[in-house]
C-alpha cells in the first residue's frame, strides 16, 4: 500500500491504485483492457460487415477520391489496426496461460514472473510478424 | 466481523464461469483461423470480403468466431462490470446492455456473411 484511505474514500473491487506494480498484475490488467478492447473492436468489425454488405451496390466514389482526409483516416485505421492485433495476441496468449491456471499448474512464484515476460515478448513478436508481413504482401 | 458486507451473487455465477472457459477453448482454433487469413483480407478488404465469405469454410468459420467471440466477450464484460460498478441496479442494467449488444450484433453479423456467402 502507498498510502492510507479511510473509510468511504476506499476505492471499490480490485484496488487499481493501491497496489505496487509488478509483472502480475500489470499482466491481468493488460488481459482485462485487451479484452474490453477486443470486445468494442469485435462489435466494430461486425458493424463494418453489415454496413459493406448492404452498400455494396449503392457507391464507389470513395474510393477514387483523393481526398486527405481519406489518408490520414486510413493510416489512423491502420494505427487501430496494429493495436488490436497486440490486443488479440496478448489476450490470446495470456488466455492459455489462464487456463493452465484453472487446470492448477504453473503457480510458482518464478514461473508466473516467466510466463508473464514470455506471453509478452510472444505478442510483441507475432505482431511484428503480422504487421510485416502484411506491409510485404501489400507493397512487394 | 459483523460489519463485514457480503456481496449477494448474481446468481449461476459457476455456469458463466465454466462458459467462459469453454468458449475462450473454443476460440483458440478460430484464432488460429483468423491469423492465417488476417495478412489475405487486410490486403484488400473492399474487393475481397465477398469472395472470401464465398468459400463455405470462411463462413461457417466466421460466423463461429464472431458469435463465438462476442459470447465469450460479454461473460467478459459481465465480470467487469460486476467488479467496478458496486450499484446494484446500474450493474444489471449494464449487463443487459451488453448482452443486448452482443445479441443484436450477432444476429445482425450472421445474416450478412449468409447474404455475402450467397451473392458472393
Amino acid at each position: 500500500m502507498t498510502e492510507k484511505k479511510s473509510g468511504s474514500q476506499r476505492p471499490t473491487s480490485p484496488h487499481l491504485q493501491i497496489y505496487k506494480w509488478n509483472i502480475s498484475s500489470l499482466g491481468s490488467i493488460m488481459h482485462r483492457l485487451t479484452g474490453l478492447m477486443l470486445y468494442f473492436s469485435i462489435i466494430a468489425i461486425s458493424w463494418y460487415i453489415v454496413y459493406y454488405t448492404y452498400q455494396i451496390n449503392i457507391s464507389e466514389s470513395s474510393e477514387n477520391c483523393d481526398c486527405p482526409m481519406n489518408e490520414i483516416i486510413n493510416n489512423l485505421f491502420a494505427l487501430a489496426g496494429i493495436a488490436v492485433t497486440f490486443a488479440l495476441y496478448y489476450h490470446f496468449f495470456n488466455g492459455i496461460r489462464h487456463l493452465f491456471w484453472d487446470m492448477g499448474k504453473g503457480f510458482e512464484k518464478s514461473t508466473v514472473k516467466k510466463t508473464g515476460l514470455l506471453t509478452i515478448a510472444l505478442s510483441l513478436i507475432f505482431t511484428a510478424l503480422t504487421v510485416g508481413v502484411t506491409l510485404y504482401l501489400k507493397y512487394f | 466481523m459483523n460489519k463485514i458486507k457480503i456481496a449477494p451473487s448474481t446468481k449461476s455465477g459457476a455456469h458463466h464461469w465454466l462458459m467462459q472457459r469453454i468458449s475462450a477453448i473454443a476460440l483458440i482454433p478460430l484464432i488460429f483461423w483468423l491469423v492465417l487469413s488476417f495478412t489475405q483480407i487486410v490486403e484488400d478488404p473492399q474487393g475481397y470480403l465477398p469472395v472470401f465469405f464465398a468459400y463455405p469454410l470462411n463462413a461457417v468459420l466466421g460466423i463461429l468466431l464472431i458469435t463465438t467471440s462476442l459470447y465469450h466477450g460479454s461473460l467478459g464484460l459481465r465480470v467487469v462490470i460486476e467488479d467496478y460498478i458496486p450499484n446494484k441496479t446500474k450493474m444489471h442494467f449494464y449487463i443487459m446492455l451488453v448482452n443486448f449488444l452482443s445479441i443484436v450484433t450477432s444476429v445482425a453479423v450472421v445474416i450478412s456473411i449468409i447474404r455475402l456467402h450467397l451473392i458472393g
